[in-house]
């Protein structure tokens, strides 16, 4: 986990997780993409974002990740990212 | 992956149809090769073009309004959605201003080469109800927008300088047409000034507050510079309008001078913001929008002198060109190379649902091929209109429509892989 990046992340039994809500643009992508960048990180890691993302998957596509969006709270867009092996 | 769930919170509505921005942005290398093409076979006139109906007038405005506002249009309706979390009230009117403003650009430029009086008119008409629709999209989606106040006071006070510069434009066509206009060359001064530093300009400045910490990854609070550098700003352009139509030359080089800084702490706050980044391979893109930095500073020193009456050869069209076409074009065409590719990628997906990489929809040999010759075409052309040759003018602007040409094909490639998949 990188310290120093915009938004609030926790490690939790089910991996990294970031609350990017809140964040105005493009600290939300800034904040995802700098965890997904540490060579350390392998995934799952879990994005709670207040919006779908769409300017975020053409980065994630270039990295390698893959994305399932599954429910969450109400008003959150929660997704899931992994890298697959 | 899945898309579209209806518990996303609108962000398919925030999505427009990739044919809205592309069809601002193709149309807008269009109108950049007839530009071009117009100042080549009239290389002799730019040099000392101070204003007045010709096809140097003509060329300007296929520039200003053909290229830099069309393109400021389509980039407007695609990110300001994502930007303010505000979705566009409806697409048609998105639709209709580019059919409007395109069909007033193509008249309006010919009846400016060509001295068509009733093309003026009907040209100025037209770009003006397409830009009306323009303001009134832009303006209901900055009105409901928060949390990106920076970027919403350069959007709202781009918006009010481009309506002060369509009036500005129809006096002046009247005083073309008929006269009466006092001081035409004040108003000449007013709309030019308003539609370079207080619409193209704020809008570009603006828009860079968010695209270029996105494009570098940077976390850093440039805010406080932000929020300085549009005061001054504000301070700057203001002080010369009032300078100019007041005949007062310390106000308008004080003015002059704040716009320097202003310029400065916006170019300090993108380097802080590139330094901070945590993307450092930005490729042949950033390398267009770094050199267009340098060439606004330019560009504001240059018209500071102009009225500091400091002896640079043919300063007025010097002056023009450095900020159209080094600064604003340089800029655009460098943001167009990032996000032509992003905005297709959105809009694709392959066999197995994933979209695209960027890096397959952007292909960087023409992009190369692009910034070397626009480079060479920016350089001389500048050159030729200090010594005052038309032959450099005229391998400048071949130069531009080859640099055209190299864009043209890289967007090719990605209107292919759209039609592909």
């Amino acid at each position: 986990m990188k310290s120093g990046l915009p938004g609030r992340h926790w490690q939790d039994k089910d991996g990294l997780h970031i609350d990017v809500r809140s964040l105005s643009p493009p600290q939300p992508m800034v904040a995802i993409l700098g965890q997904l960048d540490q060579p350390d990180q392998q995934g799952p890691v879990t994005v709670h974002h207040d919006r779908e993302p769409i300017y975020l998957y053409p980065e994630l596509a270039e990295r390698g990740w893959t994305w399932k969006l599954v429910a969450g709270e109400i008003g959150e867009v929660r997704l899931i990212l992994s890298r697959p092996s | 992956m899945s898309f579209g769930a209806s518990f996303l919170g609108g962000a398919n509505s925030r999505l427009l149809p990739v044919s809205i921005p592309l069809r601002f942005f193709l149309l807008g290398l269009v109108f950049q090769a007839a530009g071009w093409a117009v100042l080549l076979t009239n290389a002799a006139d730019l040099a000392g073009f101070n204003g007045g109906l010709g096809p140097v007038l003509a060329a300007v405005h296929l520039l200003t309004l053909g290229v830099l506002t069309m393109t400021a249009m389509g980039a407007s309706y695609q990110f300001l959605p994502i930007v303010t979390r505000q979705a566009l009230m409806r697409f048609w009117p998105a639709r209709l201003s580019f059919w409007l403003v395109a069909a007033g650009v193509i008249i309006l430029a010919y009846a400016m080469a060509r001295l068509w009086p009733f093309g003026l008119d009907l040209g100025a008409g037209l770009v003006a109800a397409g830009l009306l629709i323009f303001v009134i999209l832009t303006g209901d989606n900055l009105r409901r927008a928060s949390g990106v106040p920076v970027v919403a006071a350069h959007g709202w006070l781009a918006l009010v300088a481009l309506s002060a510069v369509v009036i500005a434009g129809f006096l002046l066509i009247s005083d073309f047409r008929s006269g009466g206009l006092g001081d035409h060359q004040a108003v000449a001064i007013f709309h030019m000034v308003l539609a370079i530093f207080g619409f193209m300009g704020l809008f570009a400045v603006g828009f860079s507050y968010i695209l270029v910490p996105m494009f570098a990854l940077a976390h850093v609070d440039i805010s406080r510079a932000a929020w300085a550098q549009f005061l001054l700003s504000v301070f700057a352009i203001i002080g010369f309008l009032l300078g100019v139509q007041t005949h007062r030359g310390p106000l308008m080089i004080a003015s002059a001078s704040a716009g320097f800084i202003a310029a400065a702490i916006y170019i300090w706050a993108m380097w802080t913001s590139l330094r901070a980044g945590m993307r450092k391979r930005l490729g042949v893109s950033f390398l267009l929008i770094r050199v267009s930095w340098g060439f606004l500073l330019v560009g504001v020193f240059l018209g500071g002198a102009m009225v500091a009456n400091v002896p640079v050869p043919n300063t007025p069209a010097l002056f023009g060109f450095v900020v159209l076409v080094g600064w604003l074009l340089t800029f655009l065409m460098g943001v167009l190379q990032r996000i032509m590719p992003f905005l297709a990628s959105m809009h694709i997906t392959d066999k197995t649902g994933k979209p695209p990489l960027l890096s397959s929809l952007t292909p960087k040999r023409p992009l190369l091929v692009h910034a070397a010759f626009h480079f060479l075409a920016v350089g001389l052309v500048s050159v030729g209109i200090v010594v005052n040759s038309a032959i450099l003018i005229r391998f400048g602007a071949a130069s531009g429509l080859v640099a055209v040409a190299a864009f043209a094909v890289f967007s090719g490639h990605i209107l292919v892989q759209l039609r592909k998949r």
